[in-house]
């Protein structure tokens, strides 16, 4: 009997040292050897080289990544945050309401590389928009989007709901209870949820493969042409073998923003709670 | 006026959740319409069930069996749920029994940050570290299922530990202050008590992480080796979705072979759907009795 206790303490004190020695070991190991890649120049200018990307820097996949996270984000929130509000204040029908979690469940679990494909037959081939940074960034927004509608979802309903009967009985309108009173409310963790989402989508890279990013793009300055992105970008320098260095640079670009966006979405959601 | 403003904007939120719900239908609509040229040409059970992968046609006609990649994907995915149980179940237990909610607090968003990791990310330091490691060991190659079972279960760790640590913290203050009160020790407690009652929460969650560890790519892909003979766990392998994003670039639009990699992302998708469902229905189940 004392034996097995003792075994259950090991095992737990083990596994949850090793759980946050891994996390700690991943973001140390990219930044220490990172660290020396990450100049000015490196950052603001295009990759070069003979196989591309061995020299030079990384802007325009900097830049490409932004469009298409910015794109997924807008996407992602819009259609997120209104399914929510649906779900929680207007659709009356408990059947109904189930039955979009369970839309929401499926749609999460649809892997991003099948994501890839039907924005590949979908925006770039039936509605013939080509590869561009549209195409790439609303076929992340799709994979974002039950990402943001559950957290939506889950905000909306911690509202208090004695402050909203409070709204409805002084005779102020449904929509403008949601708009001014709940949104207000729920604002910081919303930030936080498309934050996240946001986060994602700047890291996933087989969404990207299809529709929109390429091996080498000037900074792009129109949503209807392809761009570089920085996760796609890093998978190309590692499967071509050839700059280390340059590859430890891009993924400490890709660790820091993942960093300071996880920092900034728990803050947000705290400011909720306290 | 107040009235047609509340329907106005009740209608657009509908308007919204509809088309988001439409999505879905399109996403099916798509991925089973371009599947469908292969699976009537080649026939549903030579793709599933077929053990030549041969697209390109050298000598014979070619052949699409994907049974090796579906056999890849499911033991990647088995070795890191395997993985990631051993050790998020622990992680979860201590988290759940010894840390206070404050800390708690700090610590959640902590391991949340490995969700939000690029797989790309992963697959580098897998390649510069677990696959060098292996190679370390004596392996020629250290591109292997194990890698790639390694590397996923560190992925999937933050989806485990969340959910099974929900579980055991309602599991343990529904025990903790009687145990307590009756002077048993906090580790008994914990492996006695909290421990078997979340079994059922251990199981879903280990659907779930199923579900998350079959869907990846970028990070399996690029420790796996990509070589499409049968699986073992020192060897090389190829997964499903390894297989779409590698052989999409060079299959014609409209060929068979591009149908064919359709098929292979349509019988993933199926397969996820229906962990999905089974996931959803037994966490309602689970809820209602209140074990969860």
């Amino acid at each position: 009997m004392k034996a097995k206790i003792l075994l259950v303490k090991i095992w737990a004190v083990t596994a949850c040292a090793l759980t946050l020695g891994i996390i700690f070991f991943l973001f140390a190991y990219v930044f220490w050897n990172g660290a020396e890649a990450i100049t000015w120049e490196f950052l603001t200018s295009a990759p070069k080289g003979l196989v591309i990307g061995t020299e030079g820097g990384i802007l325009p996949a900097i830049v490409g990544s932004a469009w298409y996270t910015a794109i997924a984000c807008g996407f992602g929130a819009v259609l997120g945050i209104a399914t929510a509000v649906y779900q929680v204040f207007y659709c009356r029908s408990s059947r109904i309401s189930s039955a979009i979690s369970l839309v929401m469940q499926c749609m999460a679990g649809v892997p991003s590389i099948v994501m890839g494909l039907f924005g590949y037959s979908l925006l770039v081939l039936a509605l013939g928009w080509g590869k561009c940074i549209l195409a790439g960034g609303i076929t992340q927004g799709i994979m974002i989007l039950p990402f943001i509608q559950v957290r939506a979802e889950k905000a909306l309903r911690e509202v208090d709901p004695l402050l909203i009967r409070a709204s409805y009985s002084l005779g102020v309108s449904r929509a403008y209870t949601i708009r001014k009173l709940v949104l207000g409310q729920c604002l910081p963790q919303l930030v936080s949820g498309v934050i996240l989402g946001g986060c994602h989508a700047m890291g996933a890279a087989a969404p990207l493969i299809f529709t929109g990013a390429v091996i080498m793009s000037k900074v792009p300055k129109s949503v209807m042409k392809p761009a570089m992105a920085l996760p796609y970008h890093l998978y190309m320098l590692l499967i071509q073998g050839t700059s280390s260095v340059n590859a430890y640079g891009t993924a400490f670009v890709m660790m820091l923003v993942v960093l300071v966006a996880n920092t900034a979405a728990t803050w947000f959601a705290w400011r909720r709670k306290k | 006026m107040r009235k047609t403003e509340d329907r106005l904007f009740g209608g657009i939120m509908g308007i919204f959740a509809l088309l988001t719900v439409l999505l879905l239908a399109f996403l099916v609509f798509f991925i089973v319409r371009e599947s469908l040229p292969a699976i009537r040409e080649v026939g549903l059970r030579e793709l599933l069930l077929g053990s030549q992968w041969r697209p390109i046609i050298y000598q014979d006609a070619p052949s699409y069996g994907m049974r090796n990649m579906i056999l890849s994907t499911v033991y990647v995915a088995a070795l890191a749920v395997a993985f990631a149980l051993v050790i998020g179940v622990g992680c979860a237990l201590f988290l759940a029994c010894f840390a206070t909610e404050r800390q708690r607090m700090w610590i959640m968003p902590y391991i949340d940050l490995l969700a939000s990791i690029p797989s790309v990310v992963f697959g580098f330091i897998g390649l510069y570290f677990v696959v060098k490691f292996i190679e370390k060991c004596g392996r020629a190659a250290g591109e292997s299922v194990l890698a790639g079972g390694i590397v996923l279960s560190v992925m999937i760790l933050p989806y485990m530990i969340s959910s099974c640590c929900d579980t055991m913290v309602k599991a343990y203050s529904r025990y903790g202050g009687s145990s307590a009160a009756l002077g048993v020790s906090k580790w008994y407690t914990a492996g006695e008590l909290v421990l078997p009652a979340s079994r059922k929460g251990i199981l879903i969650s280990m659907a779930l992480a199923t579900g998350r560890a079959m869907g990846e790519t970028m990070a399996v892909m690029m420790v796996l080796g990509n070589a499409i003979g049968l699986p073992r766990l020192l060897g090389k392998g190829e997964t499903i979705s390894g297989l779409i994003a590698l052989e999409m670039g060079m299959a014609e639009v409209g060929s068979i072979h591009y149908s064919a990699l359709y098929s292979a992302g349509c019988f993933l998708m199926v397969l996820l759907f229906a962990i999905n469902i089974i996931f959803e229905l037994l966490k309602k189940k689970l809820s209602r009795e209140g074990s969860l």
